[in-house]
């Protein structure tokens, strides 16, 4: 599992994240162009998924691909989940579930890695 | 983007599911998420390797499912749902995390409620206690004081930001 494109998503988790918690001090909702830094994330993770079935198909498989798979569709599924609410909850709460989903994301991809070095 | 949206005096109405209820829900729902996967994982793969651990980890996820959706509805019957489904999460992380810990050989695999779900950073400990918390804050004999809209009830949440950066 290339680490510099997980490394990356981790990178962009975090610093989502952190943008989510300044705007939870700042008492703000949810902006759009974070829910685009959200995108990009959900892309990165596509692209991972990519990696991942060509890396399979060319005979470097996990030990454990199911486990592995179920996460990566897992982290697929949060940061939507996350905008989702941004919509629906026009206040500072909407900030600190875009930073818990973020830093979610984040731990999935980490486990990602465990499970891929397993 | 449309700024003050909410102006923080007023006083909200007393729902589990609005405010910071939503980011309660949000992580019930990421922990129901990831029992249940879990508990799938260990119930179809390798039921045989630990019975009793995989057992309550299916039991953990059903608590997380259950607790996850009366919280999101947040009505009378599901908010009574909710104080039952939390409590059972306490007892369960509590006993099974003590378990765990005098009694490894009956955990060989690990639950979510292991060691007090430091697998988890510790949030399965911490996440009942907000959840009672959180359902007593809400309860309905305390909305009877602040649901005059009169301007002097300035319930303001006290809650802490945690900053970054």
């Amino acid at each position: 599992m290339v680490l510099p494109l997980l490394l990356l998503v981790v990178a962009a988790c975090v610093a989502l994240a952190g943008w989510a918690l300044v705007f939870v001090a700042r008492d703000r909702a949810v902006i759009l162009r974070q829910l685009w830094g959200a995108a990009v994330i959900e892309g990165l993770i596509l692209v991972q998924a990519v990696v991942l079935g060509v890396l399979g198909a060319t005979g470097t498989a996990p030990s454990d691909p199911v486990l592995l798979w179920g996460y990566l569709v897992t982290a697929l599924f949060i940061l939507p989940v996350a905008a989702l609410w941004a919509f629906a909850e026009r206040s500072r709460w909407s900030s600190v579930v875009l930073a818990v989903a973020a830093l979610t994301v984040a731990f999935l991809e980490w486990r990602l890695w465990q499970i891929w070095n397993a | 983007m449309s700024a003050p949206a909410a102006p923080d005096g007023t006083p909200r109405p007393r729902r589990t599911n609005t405010g910071f209820g939503r980011v309660l829900v949000a992580v019930y729902g990421i922990f129901a998420l990831a029992a249940t996967a879990r508990a799938a994982v260990q119930l179809l793969r390798d039921w045989h390797e630990a019975p009793l651990a995989y057992a309550l980890s299916a039991l953990a996820a059903a608590v997380y499912v259950v607790a996850t959706i009366a919280l999101a509805r947040g009505g009378a019957v599901a908010r009574r749902v909710a104080w039952v489904a939390v409590g059972v999460e306490l007892v369960g992380v509590l006993a099974v995390g003590a378990f765990s810990l005098a009694d490894a050989e009956a955990f060989p695999r690990a639950t979510v409620w292991s060691g007090f779900g430091h697998g988890y950073g510790y949030v399965p400990l911490v996440l009942p206690f907000v959840g009672l918390w959180w359902l007593w804050r809400t309860r309905p004999g305390a909305a009877s004081q602040d649901d005059t809209p009169s301007t002097t009830s300035t319930r303001t949440t006290t809650d802490a930001p945690e900053d970054a950066a």
